[in-house]
């Protein structure tokens, strides 16, 4: 077997193929690393000039709560130009988004060109270009008949062929990734620590799982098909159906298969929500006053508050409802586009790099549970919790002539000492955590390898070698 | 002789399993993707007709952008750019949002990390994939089997033999385009709730036009490399390596050194654009918010100083709006800018003429966005009447919203200058291929 290991790898290294694909991946890798570093670098100050201005202007009114950059970015980006950096935080456990910044919304959207992206994309199609052969080319030139008739079991020849070409795509792969992690540690010195590391090797073995998968494809058709350009043809349709089709159509088909109500239906609402539940009751609290009902002016003010303050939380709901839904829409998604091994590795890195969507609940858990510290403390020096969302409301009021200004309630600003603020701090992960986060998608890829490996190893062995 | 040659080609090509596994696989996905992307569109289109009849907002003129039809075939901008804004004396935000207002519209984002398959994407990447598997082995083919030097020992032109091979395959390229087209089309028209007029047929016929001139480049690159080498399995590496260049690495490098290149302004750089601007006029603000908040305190209207109120005020957002539109300027230049860096990929070419056709790329934002600036002049206008003539205030009324759309024949000549790089490209590869040919030894 090691003889034929051998044999494949050098026919491999001398191939145009992998001198192409070594000057591509030192490129890819390259170019990911210089802009990592300047996204990283971005991030990073965004994250210490909100930390700072947290400190310095501690407010019983809103604080910001920022989400601290992953380092592993530039394996896996997770969406960040979508994510927002951090979120308010106001009294009653309200969590606003920040602003993810001014990015161009005019420009075409294209991928990330991280880690993942390009193994995915790049590296995915170099294994099928160097498996497809690996049977078929052998049956067409004649030489699987002669090999076959030495004393070597044909399961034996394809393992050979496989871990031949896995080796082979390992070593542009590593090469991309030292130079990447190279130009990294000089543009970035802070970013590379031996802390990632373990993630780091994690990821790359986590790569060579992914491209097994289309190694064992394109070694199962090679072995069902005797002419090579059949083979090719039909392995590059499954790799268009896996990497670029599956994940991108799911985004729609998931707005028809989710039973989420869509932005319009719920925007319809708002209006006769804040007619029903605002002022409505304000009304009502006029007629009152009208009728000699109410007389007193703060009797007046405290049930107006009442009102304001149950229609903001009616209409926090509301939105809460849309924002469930889109995120109910998004996690279908994900689990439709699933279905492609290539979504798979990317959830797969996304987890292991902490980044993407999983990163981001985790930081509203760790928000919500620091929501009722902050809370607590607005209690402890203003006296009152008073909710803000951001929309105020206000009408007047005639008593006796004298008119009254009723409006939304917003919290009180605490002037006094506030060294004793509370300081928010992410719960760290470690590579438990991480891996628990990807095991879903790993477990996937295994099945993936399994499934396509018995079919292959089924298919040579049954196979007509002439 | 030529004729012989095509015919023979079209022939091969048609009982080839390559070209029948080819069109099963975009007719199912332009099928698919079709079907998928009209209810998108229907439900879209609801939404925008629902929300002219039931969303106010009694603060605001709330305009909304209507989907376009073509975002069935091209998506392009289309969906995520938001279809309403809302506008008032104070106010003309930057960009449009969601129904749900910009705040509570930014949820979208969860799931804006998923783009879509339409027809143009069908034609971009899998067709482009599948002309470069018809042409791959057109010429090395023939050279490993020995045909090549049987077919030229007869009195056949080289040139009339290159000939022949790029006109039989193209042909069938396009019998392959059209009915992928077709299928779209017919899905289309057939559809109850789809109105199709002239004016869009025209629109689909400059698709097939620009969708055939990309895929001859396809198809001239895989000639050329296909003379270049000795054997198919080189040529058909080669070509695949160029594909992930073209279609997937050079547009997204083009976009982040366009990202590089320009720097734009931060957030907090524009807000400090606009208070410089407003500057000389704060004062004179001030105090018309101070003498018109006095008047309505006193309950003794005074015209005159209202009036003064809302010019100032119209002032204010109109400045504001000035800095805005110069940064939507620049969002522009970036993107054209890419546009220019990725100007030798056919790929990046095709997507942009695709957009302008089907209305869904930024030009057609920025002039949904220029109406919008010009329905808040007119809102300014009968802003000021509601205090110089009450009477003629309330009998006026705002004119529907409109902007200026383009036609078929604007957005062909405005992309011009693509369509005739994406020739150039088709005429320099075959050129090139040609000259190859008659030069590189058939043994």
């Amino acid at each position: 077997m090691m003889a034929i290991v051998k044999r494949e790898i050098q026919e491999h290294l001398r191939s145009m193929q992998f001198i192409i694909m070594i000057v591509l991946s030192i490129v890819l890798f390259g170019l990911n690393s210089w802009v990592s570093a300047k996204k990283y670098n971005e991030q990073i100050s965004l994250y210490n000039r909100g930390l700072s201005n947290t400190k310095s202007w501690a407010s019983t009114m809103s604080t910001g709560l920022y989400m601290r950059p992953s380092p592993l970015v530039f394996a896996a980006d997770g969406g960040s130009i979508h994510t927002p950096p951090g979120y308010w935080l106001s009294p009653k456990g309200n969590l606003k988004p920040m602003s993810a910044g001014l990015h161009n919304f005019k420009m075409p959207f294209v991928p990330e060109m991280d880690w993942a992206f390009i193994i995915k994309v790049v590296f995915s199609l170099y294994a099928l270009l160097l498996a497809f052969r690996g049977i078929s080319g052998e049956k067409e030139c004649g030489t699987l008949r002669m090999v076959l008739s030495n004393s070597l079991k044909r399961n034996v020849l394809l393992l050979a062929k496989y871990v031949s070409i896995l080796l082979t795509i390992g070593i542009p792969l590593l090469v991309g990734i030292l130079v990447n992690l190279s130009v990294i540690s000089v543009l970035l010195p802070s970013a590379v620590s031996l802390s990632i590391l373990p993630k780091i090797i994690l990821i790359t073995l986590v790569a060579l799982f992914y491209m097994s998968v289309f190694i064992f494809l394109g070694l199962l058709v090679s072995s069902l098909f005797s002419r090579s350009s059949v083979v090719l043809l039909i392995v590059l349709s499954v790799w268009i159906l896996f990497v670029i089709v599956v994940p991108n159509v799911s985004g729609i088909l998931s707005d028809k298969l989710a039973k989420v109500p869509s932005e319009f239906q719920t925007a319809r609402q708002v209006g006769p929500m804040i007619e029903e539940q605002i002022w409505a009751r304000i009304h009502q609290i006029r007629d009152r006053v009208k009728k000699g009902e109410l007389t007193d002016e703060q009797e007046i003010k405290r049930q107006s508050d009442l009102v304001f303050e149950q229609g903001r939380e009616q209409l926090q709901n509301h939105n809460a409802i849309y924002e469930n839904a889109m995120k109910q829409r998004a996690r279908m998604a994900r689990n439709l586009s699933r279905l492609s091994p290539a979504a798979q590795f990317q959830y797969a890195c996304e987890g292991l790099a902490d980044t993407g969507t999983g990163r981001e609940a985790r930081f509203l858990k760790d928000a919500k549970a620091y929501s009722g510290i902050y809370d607590g403390y607005i209690l402890q020096k203003v006296g009152t919790l008073v909710g803000y969302s951001g929309r105020v409301f206000g009408t007047t009021v005639h008593l006796y002539g004298k008119e009254i200004r009723l409006m939304t309630p917003v919290p009180k600003q605490y002037e006094g000492d506030k060294s004793d603020f509370p300081v928010f701090t992410e719960s760290s992960t470690d590579i438990q955590n991480n891996l628990q986060e990807a095991s879903l998608d790993l477990a996937g890829l295994a099945i993936w390898n399994l499934i396509l490996a018995m079919l292959a190893f089924a298919a040579i062995s049954r196979c007509d070698v002439r | 002789m030529l004729k012989i040659i095509i015919e023979r080609e079209i022939l091969e090509y048609l009982k080839s399993s390559r070209f029948f596994i080819g069109l099963c696989l975009t007719v199912i996905l332009v099928g698919m993707s079709t079907c998928i992307n009209i209810g998108d569109y229907l439900q879209r289109q609801q939404d925008y007709l629902d929300a002219i009849q039931l969303l106010e907002d009694p603060h605001k003129t709330m305009i909304f952008r209507k989907p376009q039809i073509f975002s069935i075939l091209v998506q392009g901008k289309d969906r995520e750019l938001g279809n309403s804004i809302g506008i008032n004396l104070r106010e003309i935000p930057m960009r449009t949002s969601g129904y749900m207002g910009a705040f509570a519209s930014q949820h979208y984002r969860y799931i804006a990390g998923f783009s879509a398959v339409d027809f143009a994407f069908v034609v971009r990447v899998v067709l482009s994939l599948m002309v470069i598997f018809l042409g791959y082995n057109s010429i090395a083919q023939e050279r490993v089997q020995g045909t090549l030097k049987l077919i030229l020992a007869n009195a056949l032109p080289r040139g009339k033999l290159l000939w022949g091979k790029f006109l039989g395959g193209l042909i069938v390229i396009l019998i392959s385009l059209t009915i992928a087209v077709l299928v779209a089309v017919l899905i289309m028209v057939l559809h109850p709730d789809i109105s199709v007029d002239q004016a869009l047929y025209l629109r689909i016929m400059a698709m097939w036009g620009i969708s055939a001139l990309y895929l001859g480049v396809f198809f001239a690159l895989s000639l050329l490399v296909s003379t270049m080498v000795q054997s198919p399995s080189t040529a058909l590496l080669i070509l695949l390596q160029i594909w992930i260049v073209i279609i997937v690495i050079y547009p997204n490098v083009s976009v982040i050194l366009s990202d590089h290149i320009t720097k734009l302004p931060s957030r907090e750089e524009l807000n400090q654009r606009k208070n410089a601007l407003f500057g000389p006029f704060e004062r004179e603000y001030e105090q018309t918010r101070k003498a018109n908040r006095e008047t309505f305190d006193s309950r003794e209207l005074d015209t005159a100083i209202m009036v003064k109120y809302v010019n100032v005020r119209a002032k204010r957002t109109n400045l504001f709006h000035q800095v805005d539109c110069d940064y939507s300027r620049q969002l522009t230049h970036q993107v054209h800018l890419a546009q220019h860096i990725a100007i030798l990929s056919p790929s990046v070419l095709y997507d942009s003429i695709m957009k302008r056709l089907a209305c869904t790329d930024i030009y057609e934002y920025d002039a949904f966005m220029q109406g919008v600036e010009r329905h808040w002049h007119k809102l300014v206008e009968k802003e000021r009447l509601r205090y110089e003539d009450f009477r003629a205030y309330k009998e006026d009324r705002l004119p529907a919203f409109t902007y200026q759309k383009q036609y078929v024949a604007e957005a062909i000549v405005q992309t011009i200058s693509q369509w005739i790089i994406l020739f150039l490209l088709a005429v320099v590869f075959f050129a090139m291929a040609h000259t190859i040919f008659l030069r590189k030894d058939v043994a």
